[in-house]
């Protein structure tokens, strides 16, 4: 079937098939940074913007985003650079294979909640794993890039 | 999951007709469950062009469509806050911006606690055709409703409310979850034992009888209740989890 619908502000068309899921899609047309992790919904590396919402991939059937808009890093580049300093001066950063849905999600967080709490922040990623730094650096380098407001 | 098709339903008739035609046809709510189940599907029939996305108030209760997404309903004022909390405890915000109100109620999936939140209140949920079914109604009888769930009507009540979940991560299915409210009458609910949420009768009615021990209320819910094992936990950690949070929850209704 023929999905069309707005990515990272280029119109696509895509043909798919009627089960194929949003993950599979984009990887197969050379978005690689749309990570797979576990493929069951539970570990937010797959993590993409649906018309700004934040949205796991690996769950959403292609079909599904006929005439929206989908974001991927791509498409924030700049600011994904300035989150990656402060994840840089945090020692946030290890493998990098969360970075990208990391960098999507705190984008859409800006854009919900411009001034959130620690918990807040907290809350917003709780979906999102990463087996690397135990969560403390990225806590902080969010709210450092954030502003560190309250 | 494998399909044959996809089909955008343009009328909810056009939606019951294709579910009538196959069992293989199944409908797509937010899709999460169907690949959680791996189903090979015939015909996903898709319900997002026809205005079920919305949290309207009705007056008398507050109307949400069944393609509400789980994000949305914990943002509406219109919904009891009780309710709002338990959505906003569910995985992260981008598995809630694709889960729906409907998928989870229709689904009446044993470690739900949107389930769990609205039995504490009066519930209705809307069928097409033309049909209206109490949620408790709904839970308690095996199997589904043979339609189109379209709205899930939640009355205004006046009344406190508690809601806890227990799970081993923020990611994990709950080991249990519990509701209770307290307005014109009792409602003790426990669900995720691993079976799905139910209300407490027998513990409703020594409450609403007067009953004020309410220890003794949380016994007499545990007691009418079954426990299950899981991978997660055994029946017994789970009953005394109960018989903890039942407890706790009748004493902050009557705070």
């Amino acid at each position: 079937m023929l999905v069309k619908f707005n990515l990272n502000g280029l119109d696509v068309e895509y043909v798919v098939k009627p089960g194929e899921y949003l993950l599979d899609t984009l990887r197969s047309h050379g978005i690689k940074s749309v990570k797979k992790g576990c493929d069951a919904s539970s570990c937010g590396v797959c993590t993409v913007l649906v018309d700004d919402k934040p949205v796991l991939s690996c769950s959403l059937l292609t079909a599904k985003v006929e005439g929206h808009r989908v974001t991927t890093v791509e498409a924030i580049q700049e600011e994904a650079g300035k989150l990656s300093e402060c994840f840089s001066k945090e020692g946030a950063d290890q493998c990098g294979y969360c970075n990208a849905a990391y960098a999507l999600m705190v984008h859409a967080l800006k854009k919900e909640n411009p001034n959130p709490t620690e918990q807040e922040i907290r809350d917003y990623m709780v979906g999102n794993l990463c087996r690397c730094t135990g969560y403390q650096s990225q806590q902080k380098a969010i709210k450092a890039y954030l502003g560190g407001k309250k | 999951m494998k399909a044959k098709s996809f089909q955008r339903a343009s009328s909810l008739e056009e939606a019951y007709k294709l579910v009538k035609e196959s069992p293989r046809n199944k409908i797509v709510a937010g899709g999460l469950w169907l690949k959680k189940g791996g189903a090979d599907v015939d015909t996903l029939i898709d319900l997002s062009l026809l205005g079920l996305d919305k949290i309207e108030d009705k007056k008398e209760y507050v109307e949400v469509g069944a393609m509400v997404t789980q994000r949305e309903f914990e943002k509406s004022e219109l919904v009891p806050k009780m309710a709002r909390d338990a959505a906003k405890a569910i995985m992260g915000p981008a598995f809630r911006d694709i889960a729906t109100i409907g998928g989870s109620v229709y689904g009446k999936y044993g470690f739900s606690d949107i389930v769990t939140a609205l039995l504490g209140y009066k519930v209705d949920l809307v069928f097409y055709p033309e049909a209206v079914v109490g949620l408790l109604d709904y839970v308690k009888k095996p199997g589904f409703y043979d339609g189109i769930l379209t709205h899930v009507r939640i009355y205004k009540e006046d009344l406190k409310a508690f809601f806890k979940k227990v799970e081993i991560t923020a990611l994990d299915y709950p080991i249990i979850n519990v509701a209770v409210t307290k307005g014109k009458e009792y409602r003790v609910v426990v669900g995720s034992r691993p079976l799905v949420a139910c209300r407490c009768e027998k513990a409703d009615a020594y409450l609403n009888e007067g009953g004020e021990d309410f220890a003794k209320g949380a016994e007499i819910a545990v007691e009418e209740l079954k426990f299950g094992d899981s991978i997660a936990t055994k029946s017994e950690y789970r009953k005394q989890l109960a018989l903890t949070y039942v407890r706790r929850g009748l004493e902050e209704v009557n705070k």
